[in-house]
């Protein structure tokens, strides 16, 4: 059984995901983490009492082994890492929701403080592609921007969603970087530098995501699943009830091969195979896990697995030595596979036991036991159904019996289209009945598999058969067909020609749309029911598709408010300054309170603003990254690129020039 | 004096039932015992461990489910006949398994508990109690309650053998004859007893189903209490016990298996206090246990027997060094062996099971066959926990359940178990619907889960059915629906006094109802209250309330019936309910009130220090955080006042109580609440219009304002 080789206690609390190692001198390993009030600290165990106390830096009284940083504001994400050409040891990067601090702990003094408009949720630091020196690549609403050790940023680009975790690795195997990124839009998009060149869907929000090895990378989402891909196969994935805090790759059973680390939020740490997922280790700390990271902490050369909790809690563990070939858990592996072998025996003897019984027949017309007709099938059907008095839009899915048996309930478990993973239907005791419907919203267009069990039996059964079907719902099943041609067609349109026979992309729309009866041919329109736009589909002979979305083109007008704000704070802001400035002692404390008073109102206005502004600015973005992908290829870039410059030089016509005709000179 | 002892696992048979399994006399010394264990298939099995493989014995066919097990002989001779129960009857085996008796005791109902000495053979069903002498009816009792286990006194204090039974209300009865001797009350429902000394003595063991053990001694006309161990960690309900040296220190120790699958050595140090020596959780209820030797001549362990039927032993035996997995070489030759049998076991399996399953699909196309499967067991347990006013639901079946689903007509709260790993899912439920769902919840188990817990919280008042609808994996997939109710007065809990001196308020009900329909209705109202109608002609019973304290007497009988409660919310809700239900049965009430106002107040001074401590909790916790800042940003915490400090020291005990009672605070604001509409509406004025008053008194609570309140409103 593998145990830890040192446990710390330091006192202070530390945030999660905000927990790194850095080398500031070159040589010790530092454990960094942000802790309470915009602090961060530096635990540094090698060289003790020889540090001076300057700028940011400050002993802590508590703890001769921990050195305060002063940020003065939320830390979001910090990393540390080797940035500059020329500098001792690694730099520290702390983002919070405003800035980007690059700070050189040995010499103690900043490297670069830039402003950051879009936030800092998740930072990673190293090389991208073909960019020569390392940046510091920081995520925020829904923007990408990597800074060099100059603080001038190499790189922009903009992305789906806010941007929740970021990780480098060789995804394409052409030994060039390429950067990961989880958003809160569920998608995982690789970039090569700034080009999209791949994009997986998941169920919920990506919150870490971290290399294995090779194109190998682990993930975690924020609904307790965590997982290993390799490019955009998943090779497996667990779900618990926890919450993966942090993810990491160590080969702790020194098997040569990198294991996933996993840190929860009841303080669990398990390391799981990467080709299987199968738990080769686990241990408890008494709180929940705030990061997972390695490094050499006892200067030994050997590198350790360092977990930390929320509390302050770390544990650092040893690669497993050779003799415990493998085994790191305090567990009998003979015991438990004839356990397991029993186990199985015991299920099959009860599996014959049930269809022995069944062949003798039914002894006693006991109902209780449920005694169904052994030729029920279950009969699913799914439909569109738009928008009555009564329901909002909603596909339904109907379930029938064929014969006067009774559905008592249905259980549906689909990801990402419920709110929990799983959807009831119960009808009470006297609306029972061998048919029921269920209403699904789909709140995205993804292809679903719903998993659908449904406990059949008589009216006053206490025991069920439980029917488990499989049914897809195809891609775009909110949009219901539309006959009506009198309705305008459209503004908006993109157009393309693809190779393709039309009776090919009729099967495509027999696919990926829920159609009543099938289509012939290539030209129909339909309703969204989500936004209620329409959408027209039809097909030149020569293979030219025509695609017209009116949903689309929505940009808020509140773009251009952004300075109206900004000014109002200033003036309210130096309206507060003046009011300040007031002679006698007695009034001034009384002044000073109403003055606090006004500061916290206004605190409140401003992030109330802020917060309206982050909005408009992540729907700039978002808006950005949809013109670009109306194009393909290079055209795309070329959009992103200048709707960014429109955006340095404050042109709002401009950039709806360019969404529009997708370059900005015409 | 460390304990270690180590897991082995030798058999499984089928389903167990509480207490079927026994170890037979050893014939020499340090040999080898051998098991006897009964399960719900009906098959009585005997085995021996031959080097390290288990040896049938004998193994009797498959019948009626075996409820009880005990071993027996003439006094004076080695205690080796098996005698089982199944149904009403009872049967006896050699320990060859040659069977030498079936006795039917003609009792409508199943047996559920038994004992065996020499020719005295004593029997229990639900209620009823019978004692026979070689197969001959000598007395009968007719318990009040139901009756959990039985066990028998013989010592020579004693003129004759002295009968004690566990009833489900809270105390032992100890019989002389045909008659109840007297009763002794135990803090909770006993679940099971055992002989302190298995040579006799007038020392027994209990355990209740809330956790706890005790012994009590029993003389001939009172009994006193030697001991008892509360049940603080909150650990499962006692299901067997066994008294054992497997220290070795000549001081027989307490061996304990619980319903959460923990299993407990107690032993004595010196003093006459048992003190916890060892603990082990296997995965699943403990049903039965007792200490011998079976794997190993002159190793000494702990044997248990679980729920799904395995025969597990704790061994004092050292476990050799592991192989790892894929290092097949160094495991040993027994084991090789057994693994290589059961593998060549499951293949046959497999082969009859794929036949079984194209048979089955086969039937599927005929229109006239039927499917029907047997039902699966479900063990499960649903019970009031006293410390938290919360019902904790534990469900467990034979093999790996796959979800459940839970569904409620009630409002209720459904808490995480930290324990469970399985995943919950909430689907959203509109009340206003027909299908009056308040609560759908599915729980999607993890690979070889047998045994779920949960928690559940209830508003008094509110009443309805909680459904769990269990899916085990096991095809043909089948679930089964177990159906529990929330009773009106859900947090209430039978107890067997209560304080007269409190200002009670009082509910009269006159009318044309017989007994057994008042009786119906309280059983309806009140939990823990026996089904069955009294004997007599009329019954009190007491009960008080977990969360707040508060006590209620229920008084009725033939045309009459007399609550009094010093909460006059609990009278509130039981006219309600007891009008609603004469009404259903078109049975006219008069109802008559007899209202004390010093009560609110009384209630409220009781709830007061509960909310003071509560508020000032909830306080403390919120400054937690920011002091801890303040702390950081000064570096020390010397600056700040003593009583900040303290808040600070404290910080991981605050919040870990704050953790542990979730929701108490509004819980105790919604029962302040019911306590104001109920006082005004017995006095005829809605005031539900004042509540937002009451609640802004509330958040600055004061109890000599609220007191104000409640009086002037």
């Amino acid at each position: 059984m593998l145990v830890p080789i040192f446990t710390l206690k330091l006192n202070h609390k530390i945030n999660p995901r905000m927990v790194t190692i850095g080398k500031f001198d070159g040589v010790h390993p530092c454990l960094t983490a942000a802790t309470q009030a915009g602090k961060v600290f530096i635990h540094n165990p090698h060289a003790r009492g020889q540090r001076p106390v300057a700028h940011r830096l400050s002993q802590s009284t508590q703890d001769s082994d921990i050195s305060l940083l002063n940020i003065n504001q939320a830390v979001t994400c910090l990393t540390a890492g080797n940035l500059g050409p020329n500098t001792t040891g690694d730099t520290l990067l702390v983002g919070s929701q405003t800035n980007l601090l690059a700070y050189d702990v040995h010499d103690n003094a900043d490297v670069f403080y830039r402003e950051v408009t879009d936030g800092a949720n998740a930072i990673v630091l190293g090389k991208l592609g073909d960019i020569a020196s390392p940046l510091a690549i920081i995520g925020g609403n829904c923007a990408l921007q990597g800074f060099d050790y100059e603080g001038t940023d190499h790189f922009w680009t903009v992305t789906g969603d806010n941007v929740r975790s970021l990780v480098l690795c060789d995804f394409t195997g052409d030994g060039k970087n390429e950067l990961l990124v989880g958003s809160e839009d569920f998608d995982i998009r690789v970039f090569k530098e700034d080009e999209l060149v791949s994009e997986m869907t998941e169920n919920e929000t990506v919150t870490s995501l971290c290399h294995m090895h090779g194109s190998r990378f682990g993930y975690a989402l924020a609904n307790g699943t965590v997982g290993v891909y390799d490019r955009t196969a998943r090779y497996w994935r667990i779900k618990s009830k926890n919450h993966a805090m942090s993810i990491h790759a160590f080969d702790l059973n020194a098997d040569g091969v990198v294991e996933l680390i996993t840190g929860w939020s009841n303080g669990k740490i398990d390391a799981r195979s990467d080709r299987t997922g199968e738990v080769i280790f686990k241990d408890n700390l008494s709180s929940s896990v705030a990061g997972v990271v390695e490094g050499d902490y006892r200067l030994d050369g050997q590198k350790q697995l360092i977990c930390t909790s929320i509390e302050g809690e770390v544990r650092g563990y040893l690669p497993a030595s050779k003799d415990l070939k493998g085994n790191l858990m305090d567990s009998s592996a003979e015991q438990d596979l004839i356990r397991e072998l029993s186990q199985r025996r015991q299920n099959l003897l009860l599996e014959l036991r049930n269809y022995e019984e069944n062949a003798k027949g039914v002894s006693d017309t006991n109902s209780g036991m449920g005694v169904i007709p052994a030729n029920t099938q279950l009969q699913t059907a799914l439909s569109v159904r738009p928008a009555t008095e009564a329901q909002k839009a909603h596909v339904e899915l109907s379930i029938s019996t064929p014969n006067e048996t009774i559905i008592r309930a249905v259980l549906i478990f689909a990801e990402g289209i419920f709110e929990g993973e799983s959807h009831v239907l119960h009808p009470s005791a006297h609306n029972l009945s061998g048919c029921v419907r269920v209403p699904i919203v789909p709140p995205k267009d993804i292809p679903v598999d719903l998993h659908i069990k449904a406990f059949v039996g008589g009216k006053t059964s206490t025991q069920f058969h439980v029917f488990e079907i499989t049914r897809q719902l195809p891609r775009f099943s909110m949009y219901d067909i539309n006959f009506d041609s009198s309705a305008a067609p459209p503004t908006g349109t993109v157009t393309f020609s693809i190779s393709d026979r039309p009776q090919r992309v009729v099967m495509w729309l027999n696919q990926n749309f829920l159609l009543p009866e099938g289509v012939e041919s290539p030209d129909v329109t339909f309703n969204s029911l989500r936004g209620g736009g329409l959408l027209s589909i039809s097909m030149a002979s020569n293979g030219q598709v025509d695609e017209f979305h009116s949903v689309h083109q929505k940009l808020t007008a509140a773009m251009a408010d952004h300075s109206n704000y900004i000014r109002n704070m200033l003036v309210q802001a130096e309206d507060a300054r003046l009011m300040g400035d007031m002679t006698t002692m007695k009034k001034r404390y009384r002044e000073l309170y109403d003055l606090n008073r006004d500061l916290i109102n206004e605190y409140k206005i401003r992030s109330n603003n802020h917060n309206a502004l982050l909005a408009c600015l992540k729907s700039v973005n978002q808006a950005i990254q949809r013109a670009g992908r109306l194009r393909v290829g290079k055209p795309k870039n070329q959009v992103i690129s200048a709707c960014r410059d429109a955006i340095k030089s404050n042109n709002v016509n401009s950039l709806f020039r360019i969404m529009r005709a997708g370059t900005a000179s015409s | 004096m460390e304990l270690h002892l180590n897991r082995v696992d030798y058999i499984q048979v089928g389903v167990t039932s509480q207490k079927t399994m026994r170890l037979l006399p050893a014939l020499g010394k340090k040999a080898t015992q051998k098991v006897a264990i009964g399960d719900h298939d009906g098959i009585l099995t005997c085995f021996g461990m031959k080097k390290g493989e288990a040896v049938p014995v004998f193994k009797t066919l498959p019948g009626q489910k075996i409820s009880r097990m005990d071993l027996g002989g003439a006094v004076g001779t080695p205690q080796e006949k098996i005698f089982v129960c199944s149904g009403s009857q009872v049967r006896g085996f050699t320990k060859k398994g040659k069977q030498f008796l079936t006795f039917e005791a003609n009792l409508t109902e199943t047996i559920n508990a038994m004992h065996v000495s020499g020719a005295d053979l004593f029997v229990c069903a639900s209620y009823i109690y019978n004692h026979y002498c070689d197969c001959k009816d000598q007395d009968y009792y007719l318990s009040g309650d139901k009756i959990n286990d039985i066990t028998c006194l013989s010592s020579e204090n004693l003129t004759h053998l002295v009968p004690v039974l566990a009833c489900q209300d809270r105390v032992l009865r100890v019989l002389q004859g045909s008659e109840l001797s007297y009763e002794i009350e135990v803090p909770g429902p006993p679940s099971v007893l055992e002989l302190y000394n298995k040579d006799g003595g007038e020392e027994i063991l209990y355990g209740t189903t809330d956790g706890k053990i005790g012994l009590v001694q029993i003389g001939e006309g009172s009994a006193a209490t030697k001991w008892e161990i509360d049940n603080d960690k909150k650990k499962g309900g006692i299901l067997c016990i066994d008294t054992y040296d497997i220290i070795g220190d000549g001081v027989n120790d307490i061996l304990v298996g619980r319903d959460d699958g923990t299993v407990e050595v107690y032993g004595f140090d010196g003093a006459s206090e048992p003190t916890l020596r060892f603990d082990h959780i296997l995965s699943e209820s403990v049903t039965s246990i007792q200490g011998g030797c079976v794997g190993k001549e002159s190793y000494e362990e702990v044997l248990t027997a679980t729920y799904t039927g395995w025969v597990t032993g704790l061994t004092t035996e050292p476990q050799k060094a592991e192989a790892g997995p894929g290092d097949e070489v160094r495991m040993s030759k027994e084991i090789q062996s057994k693994v290589e049998a059961l593998r060549a076991e499951l293949e046959q399996l497999q082969v009859k099971v794929l036949q079984g399953r194209e048979q089955y699909q086969q039937t599927s196309q005929s229109s006239t066959a039927v499917s029907a499967v047997p039902v699966f067991s479900i063990n499960d347990k649903f019970t009031l926990c006293q410390d938290d006013a919360s019902y904790s639901l534990t469900l467990e079946v034979q093999t790996a359940i796959d979800n459940l689903l839970l569904q409620s007509d009630v409002p209720i709260d459904l808490l995480d178990v930290d324990k469970n790993s399985a995943v919950v899912s909430f689907s959203e439920c509109d009340s206003e619907q027909p299908n009056g769902n308040f609560l759908l919840a599915t729980y999607r188990c993890q690979a070889n889960t047998t045994r779920l817990e949960l928690k559940v919280r209830s508003i008094e008042g509110q009443y309805g059915t909680l459904q769990a609808y269990v899916t085990p994996r096991l095809q043909p997939k089948t679930c089964q629906v177990r159906q529990y109710q929330i009773k009106p007065l859900s947090l209430h809990q039978r107890t067997h006094s209560i304080d007269q001196d409190r200002p009670m308020n009082r509910l009269s009900l006159v009318g044309q109802f017989s007994f057994a329909e008042i009786h119906s209705w309280v059983v309806f109202c009140l939990p823990e209250v026996p089904e069955k109608t009294p004997a007599g002609e009329s019954i009190t019973f007491y009960f008080h309330n977990t969360f707040l304290g508060t006590q209620l007497e229920a008084n009725y009988c033939k045309g009459e019936g007399h609550f009094r409660s010093d909460n006059i919310s609990t009278i509130s809700i039981l006219s309600d309910v007891l009008s609603k239900e004469a009404t259903k049965k078109k049975i006219n009430l008069n109802i008559s009130y007899d209202n004390n106002d010093d009560s609110v107040s009384h209630t409220l001074k009781m709830i007061h220090p509960k909310l003071e401590c509560q508020l000032l909790l909830a306080k403390k916790v919120q400054l937690i955080d920011a002091l801890k800042e303040l702390q950081v940003h000064e570096g020390n915490a010397d600056f700040l006042i003593p009583e900040y400090r303290n808040i600070l020291d404290e910080s991981a005990n605050l919040l870990e109580e704050y953790k542990k009672q979730p929701a108490h605070l509004e819980r105790l604001y919604g029962m302040i609440t019911d306590l104001f509409i109920d006082k005004f509406k017995f006095k005829g004025q809605n005031v539900k219009t004042k509540v937002s008053s009451l609640l802004e008194i509330l958040d600055n609570y004061d109890l000599n304002s609220l007191l104000d309140f409640f009086n002037e409103a």
